[in-house]
């Protein structure tokens, strides 16, 4: 029935066809937002405020969750205790990123990665399915590194910001570097 | 996490009868509406049926922000030939395409409906600059997006994590690219059909490395559409019904960057979900024709992996091999996936379902597979690397 | 590893701000709003989706039974079928002349727009025939609502 010689329903607009068309309606969204951080956030945001990265452990099953959570999500149960992690870690992928949010080449640009952070009751195992950890940017690392691998496994830390420009966002961290020695 | 225990004891069997597509484009004249009401009448008239044979209406589309308009489904309610019917819009991201025709097979499976019209639709090219934008709302906006990411950010990342743990290169991860959009040189409604080489994806504009120009599927319009019937009716209206003989889905948590992307999770568990319904033991053994989700090409190969066609690690290899070519031992995509055919949401899992419904009845033409088959798999994901949604056809 | 073991609430629940990162949205008219948009803009005629004896308003390209219609000119006379008067703006500021707003259905299809009446909120009425204005040609874009500034009442002396 859809073999390559079916004629299928579609007009399809040219290039700048579309923009010709009589009848075009057009809309600028207004949108605007306000997201709340939540409770489990807001201290974690806090925390970094202060220089900590903290995360909440589970009293049931004991997972330790970076970014904290307020219920963990296996067991169902509100997470208790508070835990300070040293932000130490390794990176599990990284990216270099061309492009900006909107595709716009970017000059100089971007590394990017997922850093698995050392936590207690963190095992070192490399294939452990879940673990603490944060999406941040990677500095004083090159694209060859990430593009050769040898970025993987890296232990790194947080660069943070000096303590007047924090803010309590993700962002008091500059960046996580690696870890000398 | 644990595998979903599927109840089997179903009041009715469900059979596919009928399936449509319109053109995939990247921007097209009809409404949203319109697009769904076009797919939709080819896949009644394949079925040999007409609007009044139908009980109850399935619609899927992915996020309202693409079409710019809210209440999807209840804007596309007419279109889809919901008018007066019981008629209800689902949604799991990228996973929505499957996931119309899981929706559709339990309204009938339980017996509330005899006959479903199944429709997915998309319109990106209403969003301007570029639909980019509407992506931007995937991240977390506490701790994701004061970082600025792009939303090829995330699939590099995996991309990237997949290559470490399976020590693949992207010469392999390109073949994909390759094998896809020349299968889609004989699908009519492709959008990216083309003859490249491994060199052409390898030489295109570098976004976020790994991911290239060429690895990824293009922005979309257009439409699916599937009729899905009881097995009485289905024996009234033709010879050769299509049976879904299983369906799974699972959802993920959003915190990504706190789980190993190597490895799919949540396709695996929904793909172990519908395979335990349709009695297969042996996925790599017993699956005849596959359509793994292809938005990117290494995707293909993680899925593959995560529906159990291939061991861990072994879909590389495979390819290598030509396993997964048309002529091949297991053929993927042979439609030509969202790589070749184009990638409108919603539609474009439909459209996988609707491959494996053509492959299963021999009507695929020049895209039909050199094996014979029996059973078919097809299956997409979502969302923030989060949805897996996965169906098993048998004829 | 240090492990603190103190509990404290977070002094605030934080909040980011978001915004819409959509410039703007491009709605196409589709099959028969784009034959209708031209007939508008061309000949100030408006056309809907003829589907046996009824003709829908605006266009629908389908009809109930799933078919194609046809496009079919609708020629009115127009009549308000239901009308609301807005007296304040939405920032809550009263209006100095207050603004008839109608749902304004053709009596030859079935459907009908929203729009603007000139009529004083004393005259408007259920029923009352009103018709469309256009825009001057040259400044019509095909658009079902914009190419009309407004409607208003017909009184017998325009009734020829």
């Amino acid at each position: 029935m859809a073999g390559k010689e079916a004629k299928l329903p579609g007009t399809y607009l040219k290039g700048d066809e579309m923009y010709k068309l009589p009848g075009l309606v057009e809309h600028r969204p207004e949108a605007k937002y306000s997201f709340a951080a939540g409770q489990a956030v807001s201290r974690f945001l806090e925390g970094l405020k202060e220089g900590r990265i903290l995360g909440k452990r589970c009293p049931r099953c004991g997972r330790v969750y970076v970014p904290p959570r307020s219920y963990c999500e296996y067991c169902f149960a509100p997470t208790g205790e508070w835990v300070e992690v040293s932000g130490e870690g390794e990176v599990n992928t990284a990216v270099v990123s061309y492009i900006s949010t909107f595709r716009e080449r970017l000059e100089e640009p971007e590394i990017v990665g997922v850093i698995r952070l050392y936590a207690p009751g963190y095992t070192g195992k490399e294939d452990e399915y879940e673990f603490p950890g944060l999406f941040h940017k990677l500095c004083g690392v090159t694209p060859e590194d990430v593009m050769s691998g040898r970025v993987i496994g890296m232990k790194v830390r947080p660069r943070w910001k000096p303590v007047e420009r924090r803010i309590g966002s993700i962002t008091d961290i500059e960046c996580f570097e690696p870890a000398e020695g | 996490m644990v595998v979903a225990r599927p109840n089997i004891h179903v009041k009715n069997r469900v059979a596919i009868v009928g399936a449509g597509l319109t053109l995939f484009r990247r921007r097209m004249l009809e409404t949203p509406r319109e697009l769904a009401w076009e797919a939709a009448r080819m896949a009644l008239e394949q079925a040999g049926l007409t609007l009044r044979d139908i009980d109850c209406v399935v619609i899927g589309s992915a996020p309202d922000a693409f079409d710019g308009v809210h209440m999807k489904g209840e804007y596309l309610a007419d279109g889809a030939g919901g008018l007066g019917r019981p008629t209800v819009r689902v949604y799991v991201g990228g996973g929505t395409g499957v996931f119309v025709p899981i929706a559709a097979w339990w309204h009938v499976a339980s017996g509330l409906c005899r006959s479903v019209l199944a429709v997915a639709e998309e319109k990106m090219s209403p969003a301007h600059p570029h639909p980019q934008g509407v992506f931007a709302y995937i991240w977390d906006p506490i701790l994701e997006r004061p970082l600025g990411p792009n939303l090829i950010w995330i699939f590099a990342l995996e991309m990237r994590r997949y290559m470490y743990k399976c020590n693949v290169d992207k010469k392999t991860i390109a073949k994909v690219s390759v094998k896809n959009k020349r299968n889609a040189l004989d699908h009519p409604a492709a959008q990216a059909a083309a003859n490249i080489t491994v060199e052409d994806v390898l030489k295109s504009e570098v976004l976020v490395w790994p991911v290239q120009r060429l690895d990824i599927s293009p922005v979309s319009d257009g439409a699916g559409a599937l009729v899905m019937v009881s097995e009485n009716e289905a024996r009234r209206v033709t010879d050769s019904p299509v049976w879904v003989e299983g369906v799974g889905w699972t959802l993920d948590n959003t915190h990504w960057y706190n789980r190993d992307l190597a490895y799919p999770r949540y396709v695996n568990y929904a793909a172990r979900m519908a395979y335990k319904m349709a009695g297969i033991e042996r996925p790599w053994k017993e699956i005849d024709v596959a359509e793994p989700y292809d938005p990117f090409d290494y995707k293909e190969l993680h899925h593959i992996e995560g529906l159990m066609l291939a061991r861990r690690c072994e879909a590389p290899k495979l390819l290598e091999e030509g396993w997964f070519e048309r002529d091949g031992e297991l053929p993927t995509s042979p439609s030509g996936g969202l790589l070749g055919v184009g990638n409108p949401i919603a539609a474009a899992g439909i459209m996988k379902v609707a491959e494996i419904f053509w492959q299963l009845r021999y009507e695929a033409g020049a895209r039909q597979v050199k094996k014979p088959v029996h059973k078919g798999v097809a299956q997409a994901w979502g969302d923030l690397m989060q949805a897996g949604t996965v169906i098993v056809l048998g004829n | 590893m240090a492990w603190s073991m103190w509990w404290r609430e977070p002094r605030r629940t934080y909040r980011f701000p978001g915004k819409m990162e959509v410039e703007k949205y491009v709605y196409t008219p589709g099959l028969h709003g784009l034959e209708a948009a031209r007939a508008l803009k061309e000949e100030g005629k408006f056309l809907g989706t003829r589907c046996g004896d009824t003709i829908y308003y605006p266009p629908t390209t389908l009809c109930p039974d799933y078919t194609e219609g046809e496009l079919a000119e609708v020629k009115g006379p127009w009549r308000i079928t239901a009308y609301t008067v807005v007296r304040e703006t939405l920032e809550g500021e009263r209006l100095e002349k207050p603004l008839v707003i109608a749902h304004i259905a053709p009596d030859d299809a079935v459907g009908g727009l929203i729009h603007y009446v000139d009529a004083s909120p004393d005259e408007v009425y259920i029923g009352m025939e009103v018709e469309p204005v256009l825009k001057p040609k040259e400044e019509r874009r095909g658009n079902p609502v914009l190419d009309i500034t407004h409607f208003k009442p017909r009184r017998p002396e325009t009734e020829e």
